[in-house]
C-alpha cells in the first residue's frame, strides 16, 4: 500500500448569508433585518486517494462539488475536519500547496485574458520557475496531445470554448503539479474536443503518474477516465468504489423491449398480469418493457416467457448504463434521508 | 397608454425594488451624496467668509447653501445614466437581440431609470428638501417656498430628467464607435458638472460663456430647476424656461430616434 | 534575491504587455487620458472662476491653492495608475469568484492583482499635478532646494502608499460583502477633500480626514511642508508614520479577508 496523497476527514463547510425577503415590503425589511441563514455546503465528507489515481467525484448540481475541491486546491477554509494534500493543509500553506496542483475550473479560465496565449505560458514560467529543459519538453508534449500550435499567438479572450479549455489544460500542467483538479473539464465541448481532451488526461496521467480528481455531469467522462467513482448528494458521500465494483453491485438490472406483431387482445393481456414477480412491466404504445435483475433470471428466460404469451415482431435488450446506475444511487439516498 | 404601462412599469418597479435589497449600498448611496454636497457647502462656506461683499455671482451666502444642496439632490436624481448599460448591451451583442422583442428598447431604458429615479426622489432626496426648507426658514430666516414654486420647481426637474436621459441615449449610441464607455462618461460626467451648474452656477462664468450655454441643453437639466426654486426667475421667466426645457426634451427625442435608425440598419446589415 | 528577480522580471511581462494592447487601441488611450484631463480641468476652472471674486481664501492665495491642488494629484495619480486592478476585487473578482486564480499561484497575491492592470489613463492626473507644481516652482509659489526635492519624492511615494492601503482595505471588504465597489466609490469622493485645505471644514470632517480615512495627510498637511516651511516632523515625518501603520492594517484585513473568500458558485 502506497501513502494516500489526500486526505479529506470529515469535512464540513458552511456558508452564512443574509436572508432575503420575498416581495416589496420584504425588500424593505431586509433593510433593516440582521437575520442570516446557514447553509451546509459539505457536510462530513471522509475520503483518500492514492497517487495515481484517477478519482471521477459526481454528484448534482449544488452537491458540493466544487466546494470539495475548492477546499483541497486552497481557495477555500474548511468550516471544520480535515483535508491534507501532499502532507500539507492546502488553505494554510498556500503558496507550498500551489506548487504541487494544477486546477482547471471549466467555465472559469485561469489564463489571461488580455495575453497571447504563448505570452501566458512564458509567464507562467516564471511564476511556477520551470526549467527551461522542462518547459521546452512539457510544451512539446502538450503540442502533441493537444495541438495548442494552431493558437499559440491568440490572445485568450478571442479563443473558441474547445481551444481555451485545451489552453487551460496546458497551463494547469506546466508545472508538472503531482495532483491535478479538473471541475467540468468538457462541459460544453463538442464531441471531438471532448475525445481529445480525455485522450491527453489519459496520457498525462501514464507519463507522469498525476493523480486526477475529475467532476463532471458527463459520465462518458468517466466511464473513459476513471478507475474509482465518488458520488455525493447533498453534502453528503453516498457512495466510493471502483467503477467495476459499482456495476457489480449496480449493473444487475437489465430491461428487454418487446414490440407486438399486433394488438394484445385481452386473454393475452391477462397472461401478461401473472407474470409480475421478478418482472417489472411497463406497457408500451405498441408493445412492453421488461425490467428485472439478471440475479433473478436471465435475459433468454424472459423472452421465452414474452414470446410464449404472443407474436413478437421486434426485440432490443438494454443493459443499464451508468447514467441510470448513478440515478438509482441518487433515488436510493433520497429514500434513506427522507 | 394603460397597455404601454403594463408593459413596461414592471421595468421601473424592478430598479426601485432592487435599489432596496442590498441594504449596506442603500446606506452608503446616501452617505456619498452627503460627502459630495458637504465638501461643496464647506468650500463656499470658506469662500463666502473670505469674500468682501456679501454676495458672490448675484448669490447671497444662504442663497448659495440652498443652491449646493439643490443642485446636488437634482442632478443625482435626475441623472441616471443609462448610456453605460448600452455600452454593455452592445458588447455582448445583446443589442441586437432586443430587435427580436416587441419591446422598444429605449423605452424600457427609459422606464428602468424611472424607476431608479422615484427611487432616489424618495430616499434621500425628498428627506433632504424637507429638512433644506426647514433650514431655510428656521436658521436662513427666508419665507417658505410658495406652491406655485414648488410646482413649477417639480415641472423642471421632471423635464430635466428626460432632457438628460435623452441626452444619455445619444450619447450611449457611441458604444458602437469606441468599446472604451468607461473612458467616455469620465469626460461626459467632467464636463456635464461643469456646465449644467452642478459644481459652480453658470452666472460665475463670463458673460460670452453664458451666452453660449443658454443654447445648449446643459443647464436645462440642473442650472433651471435650482434657479426656479430660488425664485430668480420672473413669472414670464419661469415659463420660458420651461418651454425652453420642453423643446430640449422633444429635439433630444427625435435625434435619439435618428441615430437609433441609423444604427438599427447596420446591426441588421452587420449583426451588431 | 532570486526571488526578488523573478518578481521584477513577471512585472516587466506585464508592463510590456499593457503597453503594446495599449498601443493597439490608441483611441481609447487618448479617451481615457482626455476624460481625466477634462475632469482636472473642470477642478481647475472651478478654482479659477472663484478666485475671480475673491482675493484669498483664508490665507491661501490662488497659486497656493493650485499648488496644494496638483500636489494632491501626484499620489493619486501614482496610485492609480499601479494599483488600479484593485478595484476590480471590490468590484467582481469576489462575487463571480475570479479571485480563485490567485490562490491557486505560488505568488504573493497582492503582487498577483495588481501587476495585472497598468492603467494609463493616470497618466492624465500626473501630468496635470506635474504642470501645477512645475508651475508654483517657476512663479516662486515654493522654493526648490536639494533637501526638499528629497523630501518632495519621499513624500509622492508615502501619499500613493495611503492611496493604495485606504483601497486594499476598502477592496477586502468585498470578501465579507462580496461587493465592496459602492464602498470604494464613496471613499473616493472623500479623497477629493483632500484637494482643498481641510482648516475649511467642520471639526468632525478634519477627524476623519486625519484618522479613518487619512487622506489630509496625502496631500493639504504635506504641502504646507513646502508651501511655508512648516514643521518637518508634523507634516512629511507624519504622513511617513501614517503611511506605514495604515498599509500594516491594510494588509493584515486583506490577508484575514482572504481566508474567508467564499469563492462563487454557491
Amino acid at each position: 500500500m502506497s501513502e494516500n496523497l489526500i486526505e479529506l476527514n470529515n469535512v464540513c463547510k458552511e456558508f452564512v448569508t443574509a436572508k432575503h425577503y420575498p416581495g416589496f415590503k420584504g425588500a424593505v425589511k431586509g433593510l433593516f433585518s440582521k437575520e442570516t441563514v446557514t447553509k451546509t455546503a459539505v457536510d462530513d465528507i471522509s475520503f483518500a486517494i492514492q497517487e495515481g489515481e484517477m478519482v471521477g467525484y459526481i454528484g448534482s448540481n449544488g452537491a458540493g462539488k466544487s466546494t470539495t475541491i475548492k477546499m483541497m486546491s486552497g481557495i477555500l477554509t474548511p468550516t471544520s475536519g480535515s483535508c491534507v494534500v501532499n502532507g500539507l493543509e492546502p488553505y494554510r500553506e498556500r503558496k507550498k500547496n500551489a506548487r504541487n496542483i494544477g486546477v482547471v475550473f471549466g467555465q472559469r479560465t485561469q489564463l489571461w485574458w488580455d495575453l497571447p496565449l504563448g505570452e501566458t505560458y512564458t509567464v507562467l514560467k516564471e511564476i511556477y520557475e520551470v526549467s527551461k529543459n522542462d518547459f521546452e519538453e512539457r510544451m512539446a508534449f502538450f503540442n502533441d496531445v493537444l495541438n495548442l500550435q494552431e493558437f499559440m499567438h491568440s490572445t485568450v479572450r478571442t479563443l473558441s470554448l474547445g481551444q481555451r479549455m485545451r489552453a487551460d489544460l496546458a497551463a494547469a500542467l506546466l508545472h508538472n503539479p503531482k495532483v491535478l483538479y479538473l471541475d467540468e473539464p468538457t462541459i460544453g465541448l463538442d464531441v471531438v474536443v471532448k475525445d481529445r481532451i480525455r485522450q491527453a488526461i489519459r496520457e498525462i496521467n501514464q507519463n507522469y503518474n498525476t493523480t486526477v480528481i475529475l467532476t463532471t455531469h458527463d459520465l462518458n467522462d468517466i466511464e473513459e477516465l476513471c478507475q474509482r467513482i465518488i458520488i455525493i448528494d447533498a453534502g453528503k458521500k453516498i457512495y466510493d468504489a471502483t467503477l467495476d465494483q459499482l456495476k457489480c453491485d449496480y449493473g444487475d438490472s437489465c430491461s428487454v423491449l418487446f414490440e407486438w406483431k399486433q394488438n394484445l387482445d385481452s386473454n393475452q393481456e391477462d397472461m401478461l398480469q401473472t407474470l409480475g414477480g421478478q418482472l417489472v412491466l411497463h406497457k408500451q404504445e405498441k408493445g412492453i418493457q421488461v425490467c428485472f435483475s439478471k440475479k433473478e433470471c436471465s435475459v433468454a428466460e424472459v423472452i421465452a416467457k414474452i414470446m410464449g404469451i404472443a407474436e413478437v415482431k421486434d426485440v432490443q435488450i438494454k443493459e443499464t448504463e451508468l447514467t441510470d446506475i448513478v440515478k438509482r444511487i441518487y433515488q436510493g439516498s433520497e429514500g434513506k434521508t427522507v | 397608454m394603460k397597455k404601454y404601462l403594463r408593459i413596461y412599469w414592471p421595468f421601473a418597479a424592478n430598479q426601485i425594488k432592487s435599489n432596496f435589497v442590498y441594504k449596506g449600498r442603500f446606506y452608503l448611496f446616501i452617505l456619498r451624496k452627503f460627502l459630495g454636497m458637504f465638501i461643496y457647502y464647506y468650500l463656499w462656506m470658506a469662500i463666502y467668509a473670505s469674500a468682501s461683499s456679501g454676495e458672490l455671482g448675484g448669490f447671497s451666502r444662504s442663497e448659495m447653501i440652498l443652491y449646493v444642496f439643490m443642485s446636488y439632490t437634482i442632478s443625482d436624481m435626475v441623472m441616471v445614466g443609462i448610456s453605460s448599460e448600452i455600452g454593455y448591451d452592445v458588447t455582448d451583442g445583446s443589442v441586437a437581440m432586443s430587435l427580436t422583442k416587441p419591446i422598444d428598447y429605449r423605452t424600457r431604458l427609459v422606464f428602468k431609470s424611472l424607476g431608479v429615479m422615484i427611487y432616489r426622489a424618495v430616499v434621500p432626496t425628498l428627506f433632504i428638501w424637507i429638512g433644506l426648507e426647514i433650514y431655510k426658514v428656521c436658521k436662513l430666516g427666508m419665507p417658505v417656498t410658495n406652491p406655485m414654486t414648488m410646482t413649477a420647481t417639480l415641472l423642471s426637474v421632471l423635464f430635466s430628467f428626460f432632457i438628460y436621459i435623452f441626452f444619455d441615449y445619444c450619447f450611449g449610441m457611441l458604444a458602437f464607435v469606441t468599446t472604451y464607455i468607461f473612458g467616455m462618461n469620465i469626460i461626459k460626467n467632467a464636463t456635464l458638472n461643469f456646465l449644467t451648474g452642478r459644481l459652480i452656477p453658470i452666472s460665475f462664468f463670463p458673460t460670452a460663456l453664458q451666452k453660449i450655454f443658454s443654447f445648449l441643453p446643459f443647464t436645462a437639466m440642473t442650472y433651471v430647476p435650482v434657479m426656479i426654486y430660488l425664485g430668480k426667475y420672473s413669472g414670464m421667466q419661469v415659463l420660458e424656461q420651461l418651454g425652453k426645457q420642453a423643446l430640449w426634451v422633444v429635439v433630444l427625442y427625435l435625434f435619439g430616434s435618428f441615430l437609433w435608425k441609423k444604427i438599427e440598419r447596420r446591426i441588421v446589415i452587420l449583426g451588431g | 534575491m532570486r526571488k526578488l528577480s523573478r518578481y521584477f522580471s513577471l512585472y516587466r511581462i506585464f508592463v510590456m504587455q499593457y503597453i503594446k494592447t495599449t498601443m493597439q487601441s490608441k483611441v481609447d488611450f487618448f479617451i481615457g487620458l482626455g476624460g481625466f484631463l477634462i475632469s482636472q480641468a473642470a477642478g481647475l476652472a472651478f478654482l479659477y472662476l472663484v478666485f475671480e471674486q475673491i482675493p484669498s481664501m483664508q490665507e491661501w492665495s490662488l497659486e497656493q491653492m493650485l499648488f496644494i491642488y496638483g500636489f494632491a494629484q501626484l499620489p493619486r495619480g501614482i496610485d492609480h495608475l499601479l494599483t488600479d486592478n484593485l478595484w476590480m476585487v471590490g468590484w467582481q473578482m469576489v462575487i463571480k469568484g475570479t479571485f480563485d486564480k490567485y490562490i491557486l499561484r505560488p505568488m504573493n497575491i497582492f503582487f498577483q492583482i495588481v501587476c495585472e492592470r497598468v492603467q494609463f489613463d493616470a497618466l492624465g492626473e500626473i501630468l496635470v499635478g506635474l504642470v501645477l507644481v512645475g508651475r508654483a516652482v517657476a512663479n516662486g509659489t515654493v522654493q526648490v532646494t536639494p533637501v526638499k526635492l528629497l523630501f518632495f519624492i519621499v513624500s509622492m511615494a508615502a501619499g500613493a502608499i495611503i492611496y493604495t492601503a485606504v483601497k486594499l482595505i476598502l477592496a477586502s471588504i468585498a470578501f465579507w460583502l462580496k461587493d465592496s465597489s459602492a464602498i470604494m466609490t464613496t471613499a473616493y469622493e472623500v479623497a477629493d477633500f483632500a484637494k482643498y485645505p481641510i482648516e475649511i471644514y467642520a471639526k468632525p470632517i478634519q477627524i476623519i480626514l486625519m484618522t479613518i480615512l487619512p487622506f489630509a495627510f496625502v496631500a493639504y498637511i504635506p504641502s504646507t511642508y513646502f508651501l511655508i516651511d512648516a514643521n518637518f516632523w508634523k507634516t512629511i515625518g507624519a504622513e511617513c508614520a501614517v503611511a506605514a501603520v495604515i498599509w500594516i492594517i491594510a494588509y493584515k484585513i486583506f490577508q484575514k479577508g482572504i481566508s474567508v473568500y467564499e469563492s462563487a458558485g454557491n
